[in-house]
């Protein structure tokens, strides 16, 4: 849909104040595609709400969001449209569970693009297969442990075709020993080359498979480079204080 | 004592005593098919419960939907002219509900029915209309609070996940929420079932012929106030135990399911 040159999600001054706190302090980014963007900084820095005001799951204070060249914090752009092609994938999973894992997975296709059954229940069945949970489709998802439903959770979004994947600390709610099965899964997706926004404490997850790195504290992005340079050359005191903390 | 005993199981187990309770079933049963009338009374009951909680559960459900609707609402800073035409809509529907509910909750059942049949509709002659109007009014004030309630007890997370495959909020609220929050609420909504049920009983107050009135017929030919009244409250009992058992067996077959 875009070129290399132009930016698929534009961030200008975005700020999000609530009542107390202001989460974010004027932010401006560039997301392009193809990118794997991973956001790291502590606990309470913005990064959640940096990655829920790009499908406008909070409303921003003030600045504007271009998602593939439309303003959707215009009110006059239809939200619900774009956030089709913004998959987002929760710290909770938030599957639907009155649903089959099928359901769960053909709901949107079917009611929102319009797909017959046949055709959603392919596709979702042949995503379903590829992270290895073909035979649950006719679970619910109080069935899953809770690497599974998150790799369902994945496929959901996936099942909407997106141009770009949100993901808000994925493996943060999940047992040690369930983390890796869903890294390998959004390895799989950078290896196909979709855009990602990752919000992550997986340090070695974002210098394997990140192409830039940002670090947030206090509602600013006060770092951003690529993986290697960042890691083992970070510039800010900050960044150097955090790192030591998590490395 | 013992001689004290001795005669009321005598007075209990003579031919005499029989004859007597024999007597008084048949005047106050089967002569003139009088069990009939109780019959008859109480499909106006059913029929007048059966709707009022049928509409009485839609108009809750729209209640509850404006109430919360309008109490998570997210006041964009930037508005469109429809935005705001929305939001001044709904402020004034949410404020119609509120005054809605607590009139309805602060008055007494009987009084609301008499209103409505004595005051409002009192040129109707479709007494079960009315009737079926004036209990769906009190009924889906109760059955508002507890679906409010269902639905303010389903996850944040349902919302934002419905929200950020795309779907709107009337759609998220219809696939994704509504589901749910009736799923929790159902015991409650039962219950209200049940106790409308009961409370249809008053209408036998304003003229209805409804289970309770066809007993008080009976006693009215017999001045027998005992046994139609002890017929009428074991009918009572029994439909309302049979409701309990399905509304038992429906939340084990959910709890089963899924969740
Ligand atoms: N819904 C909310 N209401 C009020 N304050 C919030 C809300 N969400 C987040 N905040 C505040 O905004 C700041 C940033 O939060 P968040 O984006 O969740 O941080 P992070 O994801 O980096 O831990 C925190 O101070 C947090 O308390
Ligand atoms: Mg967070």
């Amino acid at each position: 849909m875009t070129d290399n040159k132009t930016p698929l999600i534009r961030v200008e001054n975005l700020t999000k104040k609530f009542s107390t706190t202001t989460a974010l302090d004027n932010i401006s980014n560039n997301i392009y595609n193809g990118e794997v963007v991973v956001v790291i900084g502590p606990s309470g820095s913005g990064k959640s709400t940096f990655l829920r005001c790009l499908n406008l799951l909070e409303v921003p204070t003030d600045g504007r969001i271009y998602f593939e060249g439309t303003d959707i914090t215009d009110p006059h752009n239809n939200i619900n449209k774009h956030r089709q092609k913004m998959g987002m994938v929760f710290q909770q999973f938030n599957l639907f569970p009155h649903m089959t894992i099928l359901r769960n997975l053909t709901i949107g296709p079917m009611k929102l693009l319009k797909k017959s059954k046949e055709e959603a229940e392919k596709k979702a069945l042949e995503l379903l297969d590829r992270v290895g949970l073909a035979d649950r489709a006719g679970s619910y998802p109080n069935q899953l442990s809770g690497g599974q439903k998150q790799r369902v959770a994945i496929v959901r979004a996936l099942c909407m075709e997106p141009d770009v994947m949100l993901f808000d600390e994925p493996t943060s709610a999940l047992d040690p020993e369930m983390v890796g099965e869903v890294l390998d899964v959004m390895k799989m997706l950078a290896k196909n080359n979709m855009t990602m926004v990752v919000v992550t404490h997986e340090m070695g997850f974002a210098r394997e498979v990140g192409s830039r790195v940002i670090f947030m504290e206090k509602g600013k992005i006060i770092e951003e480079n690529e993986p290697k340079e960042f890691f083992e050359n970070p510039k800010s005191e900050r960044l150097k204080n955090f790192l030591n903390v998590v490395l | 004592m013992l001689d004290t005993i001795y005669k009321i199981l005598a007075f209990f187990t003579s031919d005499a005593t029989a004859d007597r309770w024999f007597e008084q079933i048949y005047d106050n049963f089967i002569k003139d098919d009088r069990w009939t009338w109780l019959m008859k009374g109480l499909w106006v009951t059913i029929r007048l419960t059966f709707f009022a909680f049928i509409f009485g559960f839609l108009l809750g459900l729209i209640i509850a939907i404006i109430r919360v609707s309008h109490d998570k609402r997210v006041v964009m800073p930037r508005q469109s002219f429809l935005q705001r035409l929305g939001g001044i809509i709904l402020s004034i529907l949410n404020t119609i509900c509120k005054i809605y509910l607590n009139i309805i909750q602060g008055t007494p059942t009987i009084v609301q029915i008499m209103i409505i049949y004595f005051v409002i509709l009192a040129s109707s002659t479709n007494k079960i209309g009315v009737a079926i109007l004036g209990f769906t009014i009190n009924s889906s004030a109760y059955v508002a609070e507890i679906i409010r309630g269902g639905i303010n007890g389903v996850d944040q997370g349902q919302m934002e996940a419905g929200r950020s495959l795309g779907f709107g909020y009337i759609p998220t609220m219809i696939f994704i929420i509504i589901p749910q929050a009736l799923k929790s609420a159902l015991p409650a909504l039962c219950n209200e079932l049940v106790v409308l049920l009961k409370e249809t009983s008053v209408a036998s107050m304003v003229a209805l012929q409804d289970l309770l009135a066809a007993a008080m017929l009976i006693r009215g030919r017999t001045a027998n106030a005992f046994l139609p009244l002890i017929a009428a409250a074991i009918i009572y009992f029994v439909i309302v135990s049979i409701l309990r058992a399905i509304s038992a067996r429906l939340e084990r077959r959910l709890n089963s399911g899924d969740r």
